[in-house]
């Protein structure tokens, strides 16, 4: 449980790295979706690295990872491109 | 999920198809106009302590020069792909300066989010609160840039101070002082614009012959449509992983799956980032 809390305490640091970054760059939209494609593939990492700790990691969880990862991607572009 | 994805892709394409095809139907509605650019930026000024900028006709035409230039060779970035620089506008337009700068936008709807936009930017906000400058010129323009119909605002800053002392025969020999140039050049984006430039010819690069001000009302306002899609999806998809979440929790269901919480959070991050995004682009 006390490993949850401190995953969960990662991921919550990955993503308000990757809002400071985005907001850093305000103006600079190809900068903007840099950051924002690695701040996903960074959550994408997050959740195989986690679920491999927890051993309970399967292809259909790294895929479910991919797919929202892959939303946030498409979100981005839409807005910022 | 994979639905969602290719939803969204379909949304996305189905867009830009609509905005290129049919750009008064679904277009950016615009309302900019150099005379409220003008006390926008000094008020900006002004609430600084600082002296506000005349209006200089020179540095408006090598505004205008500069995104006449940039609609003809198809290009979004300070330097053009013939190595043309900011400067080089400025000097064409005789105006012999000491110090000079350039901030670029494209895209906004009106004249007080797009000086807003460039207030909250730290090299354009630079610009604009610079206490050497002492005049600055403005283009607004509307034409096709990368295939699409697009509203280009050049501002130009400019201060000749010490020229007057010196006779006209040694002002050739001024050297301009190197101008500062916001460190987030384009010059990367430029091979990506320049293969754009096929197929383009032929079309109308300039659609606006009025420098001044750009004014357009689309039946739909691009920005405002796709922000409102874009925020109800993630709110419906948040709210299927919430109730998933829920369900599982209450039944003490046993299943493969990932984190519906970390999923929420991580989505949670995206709207705001996303909410942050103003309505056009900088340069």
């Amino acid at each position: 449980m006390k490993s949850h809390a401190i995953h969960f305490a990662v991921l919550v640091g990955i993503l308000v790295i990757g809002i400071s970054a985005f907001l850093y760059a305000y103006g600079d939209r190809s900068m903007q979706l840099t950051v924002g494609i690695l701040t996903s593939l960074a959550y994408l990492a997050w959740g195989i690295i986690h679920h491999a700790l927890e051993k309970d990691l399967h292809w259909r969880i790294v895929l479910e990872y991919v797919l929202i990862a892959a939303i946030a991607v498409v979100l981005l572009m839409t807005i910022i491109s | 999920m994979l639905s969602y994805v290719l939803i969204l892709l379909v949304f996305n394409l189905g867009l830009r198809f609509v905005h290129r095809e049919y750009p008064q139907v679904l277009g950016y509605a615009i309302d900019i106009r150099v005379d409220q650019l003008l006390a926008e930026t000094n008020a900006k000024r002004q609430s600084l302590g600082l002296a506000p900028l005349e209006l200089n006709t020179q540095l408006s035409e090598a505004a205008a020069a500069k995104a006449k230039n940039m609609f003809e060779k198809n290009y979004w970035a300070h330097t053009s792909p013939d190595g043309d620089t900011p400067w080089q506008f400025i000097l064409g337009a005789n105006y012999r300066y000491t110090l000079a700068g350039e901030n670029l936008a494209k895209n906004f709807s009106d004249s007080h989010s797009l000086v807003e936009a460039w207030m909250a930017s730290p090299t354009h906000k630079d610009n604009i609160i610079k206490p050497g400058y002492r005049e600055m010129g403005f283009a607004v323009v509307n034409g096709i840039l990368g295939g699409e119909e697009t509203t280009l605002v050049v501002q130009m800053f400019g201060a000749t101070e010490g020229l007057a002392l010196v006779s006209s025969g040694e002002l050739l020999a001024v050297s301009p002082k190197q101008p500062e140039i916001p460190e987030q050049s384009a010059s990367e984006e430029t091979p990506v614009l320049a293969q754009q430039q096929t197929g383009q010819a032929g079309r109308t690069t300039v659609l606006s012959e009025n420098l001044t001000s750009v004014l357009k009302k689309p039946l739909l306002d691009m920005p405002t449509v796709t922000h409102n899609v874009v925020f109800v999806f993630v709110g419906i998809l948040m709210g299927v992983l919430a109730v998933d979440a829920l369900v599982v929790a209450r039944r003490g269901t046993v299943r493969l799956s990932g984190h519906n919480i970390a999923h929420i959070l991580f989505l949670c991050a995206i709207l705001i980032a996303l909410s942050s995004v103003p309505g056009g682009s900088l340069l």
